[in-house]
């Protein structure tokens, strides 16, 4: 009789780890809810849900089809729901999918090292319904941002993007994970382009840049980045792009941030053979360096306002200036 | 009271797992049976039955059935809509 329970002591988690690892699982990284399931003393099966996403699950093989894996995930199914959560993403290997498909997750994508499925309600396709109610009918072009705050370089960015297609949409990295939450964030893009009228500005909801596309994003690392980055763009081309009629993605080149450089390759590498054109703008410099938000976030924990208001737009200078105030209070 | 989503059940054999989410279009009622073929009509009558007992007209109602009796099919809708706050 396996026993599940929630797994805390150092020793378990040890356990964990080396389950993972004979499964050729990556053991995820972030707080949350870690389950293990006993046989006795012994760890023989393991999931996690971080955030509302379920992964790390693993079972020892002789125990395989012996219903472990399912009673871990109906257990984390039925917390997740306890918790408020409607809809949950699980990241597991291409081979496990099929698995999972039986019990009653469906796939949103698949890559090579990596397949991301979900279960519950809204998924993929009612987001793509969402999408196409606002699609304009011709082929768009795309910007997706974080503007973490929102730069110059931002707005040289969808400027150019939009004199290089009929209609653009400029979706803002809705994950709140940054150090500008994503209320503020997506209202200074908006203000910031009024002026452009063939630009639109939506969130860019859970499917493009989340934490159940590319964890790695807001962590800043692991070797998982570049199959996370190759499963993001998966998804973008494949699933987000046909319903806006999205045919040309505009990116900022990147010389300093080694993720968001892999992200451009794979991005290079990705999106054309889907059918999606790359259009990568060469990003401005102010001084000796390039215009980005991690520079402006730099200057403001150094105090330099006055280098920051060289960098960003007056939207945002105003926002600072009354967060500066708000802060000093 | 607020409605909200809610599972009841487990996905291990001769179980169901019932969810229920919220949701402003008809009421959708998906079912996957391991054995849909013989119990795909009886599950989708039950789920009827209950949800119209009970005026529920919105939302997605799932259903993953590994093989349980009527009588747990029963009590796991009953046990979901009543966790999602849709009582009688």
């Amino acid at each position: 009789m396996t026993e599940l329970r929630e797994l805390v002591l150092s020793s378990e988690l040890e356990d964990r780890r080396g389950l993972l690892q004979a499964r050729g699982l990556s053991v995820p990284t972030g707080q949350g809810l870690m389950l293990g399931a006993f046989e006795g003393d012994r760890l023989v099966g393991t999931g996690s849900l971080i955030g509302s996403v379920i992964q790390g699950v693993a079972v020892e093989p002789e125990l395989e089809g012996e219903g472990v894996a399912v009673s871990l995930i109906s257990s984390l199914i039925s917390r997740a729901v306890s918790l408020g959560m409607g809809h949950l993403f699980l990241f597991t290997k291409p081979s496990e999918e099929r698995s999972f498909c039986h019990m009653g997750f469906s796939p949103v994508a698949s890559v090579e090292g990596a397949s991301l499925l979900e279960w519950g309600r809204p998924g993929i396709e009612d987001f793509r319904s969402g999408l196409r109610a606002i699609a304009p009918g011709r082929p768009c072009g795309a910007v997706v941002v974080n503007c973490n705050p929102f730069t110059l370089g931002h707005r040289w960015l969808i400027e150019r993007a939009s004199q290089g297609a009929e209609e653009v949409f400029v979706m803002v990295v809705e994950e709140d994970r940054s150090v500008f939450p994503f209320a503020d964030r997506f209202r200074l893009v908006k203000e910031g382009v009024a002026d452009l009228s063939n630009v639109t500005v939506i969130p860019s909801g859970p499917y493009v840049i989340s934490s159940a596309t590319f964890p790695t994003y807001f962590t800043k690392g692991g070797e998982a980045s570049s199959v996370h980055a190759s499963l993001d763009l998966t998804i973008f081309a494949t699933k987000i792009a046909p319903p806006l009629g999205v045919v040309r993605r505009f990116v900022g080149s990147e010389p300093i941030c080694p993720l968001t450089g892999i992200y451009n390759r794979i991005m290079k590498e990705t999106l054309p053979p889907l059918g999606i054109e790359v259009v990568e703008l060469q990003r401005i410099e102010s001084g000796e360096h390039v215009v980005s938000a991690s520079l402006v976030r730099d200057l403001l924990s150094r105090g330099e306002m006055g280098q920051v208001r060289e960098l960003v737009p007056d939207v945002t200078w105003a926002y600072l200036v009354e967060r500066a105030k708000k802060i000093k209070e | 009271m607020d409605v909200k989503t809610s599972v009841a059940g487990t996905l291990e054999s001769s179980d169901v797992m019932v969810s229920y989410s919220p949701s402003d279009s008809d009421l959708e009622i998906v079912v996957e049976s391991i054995v849909v073929k013989q119990r795909g009509r009886l599950i989708r009558s039950v789920l009827e039955e209950i949800t119209s007992n009970r005026g529920v007209s919105k939302g997605v109602l799932t259903v993953q059935d590994r093989g349980a009796l009527e009588c747990t099919l029963r009590a796991r809708v009953e046990t979901a809509l009543d966790r999602a706050g849709l009582t009688l």
